[in-house]
């Protein structure tokens, strides 16, 4: 006759009640730690999806996540003609906010070096990769945009061909690829009034220049909205993408890292950096908070077992002097807290199946989670029986007789 | 009959010094398998002190047990396993039913049966709920129960491992007279027609006649017991019964 689950049936409303708030409980643990492993996946599913050996940034930066890179673009071709190299390819980021729909869309906008990158690295839920040069787009799905879809950016619209699943930034910002001329548009779209203004600057230097004064015709072509002056330096992009044979990857990085005005990081740095730097300070908090939840959850699962426990101390004296074997009292309650954990966790798995895909946030239970959290709630109501079963331990046989 | 357990020269004293109080003073007795007996004292006398030496729950601080006819206690200390010997040849029976509360009537029999490696405890704990007149109720929990059939379902609790001895706690406190008196005729027919020699605590002076051996306890000092009488021995009934004479005093 198994004790523990005769007790369970005599008081089902109480046990359910209880496994319930201890699936509430874990339910949060296992969403914090969900959040952070989403955190990490987000933070660095930009990189991975990128698919590159060497990331070439701005000398001395972190770019082009952790900080602004901004690198020259003749860093491609230089990088390019290096022996090895496979592929070089310009990346632009940058983070914008729009109005849409009357909605407030935050986009982490990337460029793809058109023509050798259409987004073939990105995982399509649907549509397809990119196939002009400009006025299309891959956006993630989280933005809420359907294929065929345009959305206006620095006046032009950009049609949506692709979408992506969980191409997040580590700020939980969804993320839109276009090529990188139509990311740098983008980026340095100006107000037409702006625009005016900055040519009205430019023909008043040239009016007090004899070179303005002696041609008077550089004013004209200064006013005319086609002219782009040929000192300017093309737009900067954020970092080259190099793609390396791989035995060559250590020599490739060697010539690199010679190069006064670039740093170059391996993929790996590079996730590392995102996760050193940007998602650091999260990981440390998200890893406190579940620490005190966990313990949390085992004191009050050690209360509930505890004041189970005691509510029976007198059954117990009473089974004790019937010669109850220890085992089978000890048993009572440890399996008391293994079923209360074992609800508690199926509680917390179906509310989370239910709830977790609605938070802000993407909530990524990792095969490391769904491995550990059950091991990890298995031991937590272990220990937490330890009160209960040092009580059970202590009970005197002799109580029984004294009615 | 043979001994069920036999009790030499017991004593056990709680506190020290001038607090000291003596429970137990040289307390020696043999109750054979069988027998029906009731031991009798005021609060305080050591009677349940006796039992809890008797029932090797709390063993003496000096003296010896034997059990079957085998020592298992000497001055205190342990010869064998005794919460083993408590689940296979004892039976407890308490003032209050104390039926464990989240087992139903039957559960509560078949339990004693496991404890006590009965086999078919569910059938064995049918059978001996019918003995006892509470077959009707087998699945209701304790709470459920009146204080009698609570009672019986203890007896029948106390009688699932085939006991030799059952020790009873003032088994009747909480029920009336009448009441009182069906427990107590169940002990006698329990003890007469299985053979178990049966221990009563009680100050129920009104069914004393269905005891076979008397005992009085005072100051810890345990003597043969007559209704009117302060030092009368045992009473002449008991006397006639074969092989269940009362042994008081050192043995």
């Amino acid at each position: 006759m198994n004790l523990a689950l005769r007790d369970v049936r005599r008081h089902l409303a109480r046990f359910v009640g209880t496994a319930g708030g201890l699936g509430l409980l874990l339910s949060v643990v296992i969403a914090m730690q969900g959040i952070y492993a989403g955190m990490v996946d987000d933070a660095t599913i930009l990189t991975r999806a990128m698919q590159a050996d060497l990331w070439i940034v701005a000398r001395d930066t972190r770019g082009p996540f952790a900080e602004s890179s901004r690198l020259d673009p003749s860093v491609e071709a230089r990088a390019a003609s290096v022996p090895g190299v496979l592929r070089a390819r310009p990346y632009t980021y940058q983070l914008i906010q729009r109005e849409h729909r009357g909605a407030v869309m935050r986009i982490a906008l990337v460029g793809l070096g058109w023509p050798d990158d259409p987004g073939r690295s990105v995982p399509l839920v649907r549509g397809r990769w990119l196939q002009q040069p400009h006025g299309e787009m891959i956006v993630d799905a989280s933005l809420g945009l359907g294929i065929g879809e345009s959305l206006v950016l620095a006046g032009e619209p950009y049609r949506v061909v692709g979408l992506t699943k969980n191409a997040l930034t580590s700020g939980g910002d969804s993320v839109a690829f276009m090529s990188v001329a139509d990311a740098q548009l983008v980026a340095l779209d100006q107000p037409s009034e702006a625009t005016v203004l900055e040519r009205q600057r430019v023909v008043g230097r040239l009016s007090r220049t004899d070179l303005g004064r002696g041609q008077p015709g550089l004013e004209d072509l200064v006013m005319d909205p086609r002219w782009r002056s040929p000192a300017l330096a093309s737009p900067p992009v954020a970092a080259v993408l190099v793609e390396v044979a791989p035995p060559r990857l250590a020599a490739v990085q060697e010539i690199m890292r010679s190069w006064g005005d670039v740093s170059v990081y391996t993929q790996g740095e590079e996730e590392s950096l995102l996760l050193g730097g940007v998602v650091a300070r999260a990981r440390m908090q998200i890893g406190l908070f579940t620490v005190i939840l966990t313990v949390t959850a085992a004191v009050i699962v050690m209360m509930v077992i505890y004041n189970l426990t005691l509510e029976k101390t007198h059954d117990l004296a009473v089974l004790k002097l019937m010669g109850a074997p220890r085992s089978r009292l000890l048993g009572l309650v440890l399996q008391q807290s293994w079923l209360l954990g074992a609800l508690g966790y199926a509680v917390a798995f179906g509310l989370g199946a239910l709830v977790f895909p609605h938070f802000p946030r993407r909530v990524l239970i990792t095969e490391s989670i769904s491995l550990v959290a059950p091991l990890a709630t298995l031991a937590i109501v272990t220990m937490a029986s330890v009160l209960g079963l040092s009580h059970v331990m202590r009970i005197d046989p002799s109580r029984a007789l004294e009615g | 009959m043979e001994d069920a357990v036999r009790a030499v020269d017991l004593s056990k004293t709680y506190g020290t010094g001038a607090a000291a109080v003596k429970a137990l003073d040289h307390v020696s007795l043999t109750i054979a398998r069988g027998t029906v007996a009731a031991l009798l004292g005021p609060s305080g006398s050591g009677k349940s002190t006796l039992i809890k030496a008797l029932g090797f729950v709390s063993p003496a601080d000096t003296g010896e047990v034997f059990f079957e006819g085998k020592l298992v206690v000497k001055d205190g200390r342990p010869l064998a396993d005794l919460a083993s010997l408590r689940r296979r040849h004892l039976g407890f029976v308490f003032q209050k039913a104390n039926l464990t509360s989240f087992l139903t009537a039957r559960e509560n029999v078949e339990i004693a049966c496991e404890f006590g490696e009965k086999r078919d405890g569910k059938r064995r704990a049918r059978d001996l709920l019918g003995y006892l007149d509470v077959a009707a109720r087998e699945d209701s929990y304790p709470e459920t129960l009146s204080g009698g059939e609570q009672q019986r379902v203890a007896i029948a609790r106390a009688l699932a491992n085939e006991p030799s001895l059952i020790l009873a706690d003032e088994p009747t406190a909480a029920l009336d007279s009448v009441r009182s008196r069906v427990v107590m005729e169940l002990f006698r027919k329990v003890a007469h027609d299985r053979g178990a020699a049966v221990l009563v605590v009680t100050h129920d002076h009104r069914a004393l006649d269905i005891f076979d051996v008397l005992y009085a306890m005072e100051d810890g000092s345990i003597r043969p017991y007559a209704p009117g009488a302060v030092t009368s021995a045992v009473r002449p009934d008991a006397h006639a019964l074969e092989g269940a004479s009362p042994r008081v005093g050192p043995q």
